[in-house]
């Protein structure tokens, strides 16, 4: 493998090289957990481990609620009342797997903005970068069809707006929907195959994972600085990073335990706080409920969605243009899955030649007001389809844009950077000054 | 530590989508319980002919009733299928036969409710149950007094609704006031005198119409539940009617049975009631008060069931009722319960207020039984992980020293 020069693993005893010249598995286990580490990574760079386990936790939890779940129209409800009255811990699975599902949210949201902030997509980990975008949609999706299997009032109608939304695609849509739905509604066919799905996508994230973790073991992590470790030589590069082992392990578990902790209090006393009290009214084509909101973690992008409507001059021009092709509704389309895209493509938007934000005067503003527009954006997506909010979501969609088509490619060539550290050593010995003088003067409340 | 605020930053935005979510109700069956005056149920020893649905044939299907419900003749019957049973419906029939212009308080009042008292005996440890009240009435008293007053759910705040009703008509948002359930807050648990008092009210009153077809009869013996011995479960069991698939007829009920669903086709059942209601989203929209207060569902039922204000009104051949907690303010669900309708063994408070308290905290029991195990859990995780995170914070830091502020020649 290319990358940082390290130590890798010497077979030793006998067996151990008869092993290794068939399978070098032990290598692959040894170089992956020993990887030279940046040791300037702040706790921004914690959120993977948060990300893998909660990956976990939904697969073995959700294994079992499959095992107490039926997913037929008249069963599925009753079955989740069965599952968190008769099945044995079933009510804390289920809680678990619920809430598991924020956690995952919260856990890439915080992930995804860390990247955007220290430049962690530029080159070389484009890769790195698509494939957790890929990632990402996946969770939606994977989110979006579990929310669906409870058959409460949102499951039934979120899924009647998501569907709705491919429906409106230009000649392909109403079959494209069909297809999605298993016929012309949501019904029976339709909770089986988001069903047969939930059960499969988080395979396939897995297997991504494995590939993202591949990817950046390959360029090494990015860091703070954006200062790439040096390669010249094994000794070179120790003195800019650390084995992941032990030391970012127990850091990363660390700050899993702090979270896990909030989540279990969340789980244990208030395992409802994110839910739709609606979910708990079984499925009734018959009656819409007056408001339809998504997820919370779906909010920021359905208020894209929402915020183009016929009025705005954007979607005529879009529409005079095309001959009325693209109407207001596909236009809305377009733009929620175009703030996915620009945000995929931000590794070729991002001209500036700095990764890190933190030696970008203009950009950290931007970026700032990036993260303020996304939880604005979030409210908006909860609040009714009116004025005011109409209005407000139509400028945090046009901010959002803005920031990854305009401002990211005009600030690389207007702003002027700061000073970078020479090396990632450099950064940790200034963070963590080097003692002066030979006495051993660190206060350490371990020993 | 960065990662609380950030969490609970995320999940407050999620809880201002809760929000304007509740303002998006169902117009779900909950919403127009096209109920009682002409129905009878009858709890007979002939099922069939008086309890056969006497359903205003108006309304549209709602997906809410089990099929197989409807055929299983219901006997809302208080007794453990004894000797009163005869009478007893007579005291419960009046109370849904009441003509409309009465339905005020003073009319439920009117009803007889002595019958029911020696039943009360047999759901209740009786013992346990009269030193239970005696150590929580004065504190129930002064919570009710600060918690709802008649006019308390009169206030209006803009951020709460419960449900739309089918009426589009007002989108009155009635405030509802917290009531300190014994089950609120993270170290909460049931209390099992009350629970067995609302068990009572339902089986006397709510159970004329409604159902709770999620709810097994033997869980009524649950320690964290309404804790009733086994012989009383079975005892219980049996005055509910139940369909057997295999019989193909109905045949009195066993623990492993679930309670019966609705009698009528417009009376929602209640199993999930507490839940499918939320009243609090504060503060400021962040609903963070849940972790104290809960989610306001029994408060919900509690309000609703506590504010009548005795107008009526006609529309399309069913009467509506005034009710001030009911979003859009009227309900068809004439008032079901009145002062001194149910009558405790142990000679509780049986004012209205006092009941309708009982009766929402016996509905979250249905809806969330696991609540006592649930918060144990939470609390030993809690406790875990603590002690885990300061263990990992000292290994990470006595990891660390030698790295930071090394000294390097």
């Amino acid at each position: 493998m290319a990358g940082i020069p390290h130590d890798h693993y010497e077979p030793k005893s006998g067996g151990e090289k008869w092993l290794h010249s068939r399978l070098p598995v032990v290598g692959l286990l040894y170089d992956t957990l020993m990887i030279p580490t940046p040791r300037n990574l702040n706790w921004m760079w914690i959120w993977g481990i948060v990300l893998t386990f909660c990956l976990a936790l939904q697969i073995v939890t959700g294994i079992v609620l499959a095992m107490h779940y039926t997913p037929q129209v008249d069963m599925a409800f009753a079955s989740i009342e069965h599952i968190m009255r008769n099945v044995n811990g079933g009510y804390m699975l289920r809680y678990l797997h619920m809430n598991g599902a924020s956690l995952f949210f919260v856990a890439v949201y915080a992930h995804i903005f860390r990247g955007l902030y220290y430049g962690s997509y530029k080159a070389p980990r484009e890769i790195t970068w698509i494939i957790g975008m890929l990632i990402y949609l996946l969770m939606m999706a994977t989110g979006f069809m579990g929310y669906v299997l409870p058959w409460g009032q949102m499951s039934f109608w979120g899924a009647t707006v998501i569907t709705g939304l491919f429906g409106a695609i230009p000649f392909i849509g109403e079959s494209l929907q069909t297809l999605l739905l298993g016929g012309p509604a949501v019904d029976n066919a339709t909770l089986n195959r988001f069903f047969s799905l939930h059960y499969l996508l988080p395979f396939v994230i897995a297997g991504l994972v494995i590939v993202h973790i591949w990817a950046f073991h390959t360029t090494g992590n990015n860091n703070p600085t954006g200062v790439e470790v040096r390669r010249g030589s094994k000794e070179e590069a120790e003195k800019d990073t650390l084995p992941f082992w032990p030391y970012f392990v127990i850091k990363d578990l660390f700050a899993l335990a702090v979270i896990l902790t909030v989540f279990f209090a969340i789980v244990g006393f208030m395992p409802n706080y994110l839910g739709h009290p609606d979910n708990y009214i079984e499925a009734n084509p018959l009656a819409t409920p007056a408001h339809i909101v998504p997820e919370w973690y779906f909010l920021p992008f359905y208020a894209i969605l929402r915020a183009f409507t016929s009025e705005v001059w954007v979607v005529q021009i879009a529409s005079f243009v095309t001959g009325g092709i693209i109407d207001a509704k596909f236009f809305g389309v377009l733009a929620m899955f175009g703030a996915i895209a620009v945000m995929a493509l931000v590794p070729w938007l991002d001209t500036s030649s700095v990764r890190s934000g933190r030696y970008r005067p203009m950009f950290k503003w931007w970026f700032a007001l990036l993260v303020i527009d996304f939880f604005a954006l979030m409210w908006l997506g909860a609040m009714p389809a009116e004025e005011p909010y109409a209005s407000f979501s139509l400028i945090a969609s046009a901010y959002w844009f803005a920031y990854f088509l305009v401002i990211l490619p005009l600030l690389g060539v207007i702003e002027k950077p700061l000073s970078q550290p020479a090396t990632i050593e450099e950064d940790f010995d200034a963070h963590y000054a080097p003692k002066v003088g030979g006495t051993k003067t660190i206060v350490n409340p371990a020993e | 530590m960065k990662m609380t605020p950030k969490s609970i930053l995320t999940t407050a935005l999620a809880t201002a989508f809760a929000l304007s979510g509740a303002l998006a109700q169902a117009q779900d069956t909950t919403t127009t319980t096209e109920e009682v005056p002409q129905t009878t149920p009858a709890p007979q020893a002939d099922p069939q002919p008086a309890t056969e649905p006497t359903v205003e044939p108006t309304v549209e299907p709602v997906a809410e009733e089990p099929a197989a419900d409807t055929t299983s003749s219901t006997e809302p019957a208080a007794a453990p299928a004894e000797a009163p049973v005869a009478e007893e419906p007579a005291a419960e029939a009046a109370v849904e036969e009441q003509p409309v212009e009465e339905v005020t308080e003073e009319a439920v009042e009117e009803q007889p409710a002595e019958e029911m008292t020696e039943e009360a005996t047999e759901e209740q440890p009786a013992e346990e149950a009269t030193e239970a009240v005696v150590e929580e009435q004065p504190a129930e008293e002064a919570t009710e007094e600060a918690a709802h007053g008649d006019d308390a759910a009169e206030h209006e705040a803009a951020a709460m609704a419960d449900e739309d009703h089918g009426d589009d008509d007002a989108h009155a948002t009635p405030h509802i006031e917290n009531i300190d359930f014994s089950f609120d807050g993270p170290f909460g648990s049931y209390d099992v005198n009350q629970l067995q008092r609302g068990l009572q009210i339902y089986t006397e009153v709510c159970s004329a119409c409604h159902g709770l077809q999620y709810v097994a009869l033997r869980t009524l013996g649950d320690e964290t539940g309404p804790n009733l011995p086994e012989d009383q479960v079975i005892e219980y069991s049996k005055q509910w009617d139940v369909f057997d698939p295999e019989l193909d007829d109905t045949r009195a009920g066993t623990p492993v049975d679930h309670f019966p669903g609705s009698n009528l086709e417009n009376a929602p059942d209640l199993s999930l009631m507490a839940k499918k209601r939320a009243a609090f989203h504060g503060p400021y929209g962040l609903g963070i008060n849940q972790l104290l207060y809960g989610f306001g569902g029994p408060e919900y039922i509690t309000a609703l069931l506590t504010s009548y204000t005795g107008e009526t009104k006609e529309q399309a051949g069913t009467t509506f009722y005034e009710n001030t907690a009911f979003p859009g303010g009227w309900i068809s669900m004439a008032p079901p319960l009145g002062d001194e309708q149910v009558e405790f063994a142990d000679g509780h408070a049986n004012d209205l207020h006092h009941m309708a308290e009982d009766v929402s905290a016996f509905l979250m029991w249905t809806a969330e039984p696991k609540l006592g195990a649930r918060k144990q859990a939470g609390f030993a995780g809690v406790l875990f992980l603590t002690l885990l995170s300061v263990l990992l914070y000292l290994t990470n830091k006595r990891i660390w020293g030698p790295v930071k502020y090394k000294r390097r020649d």
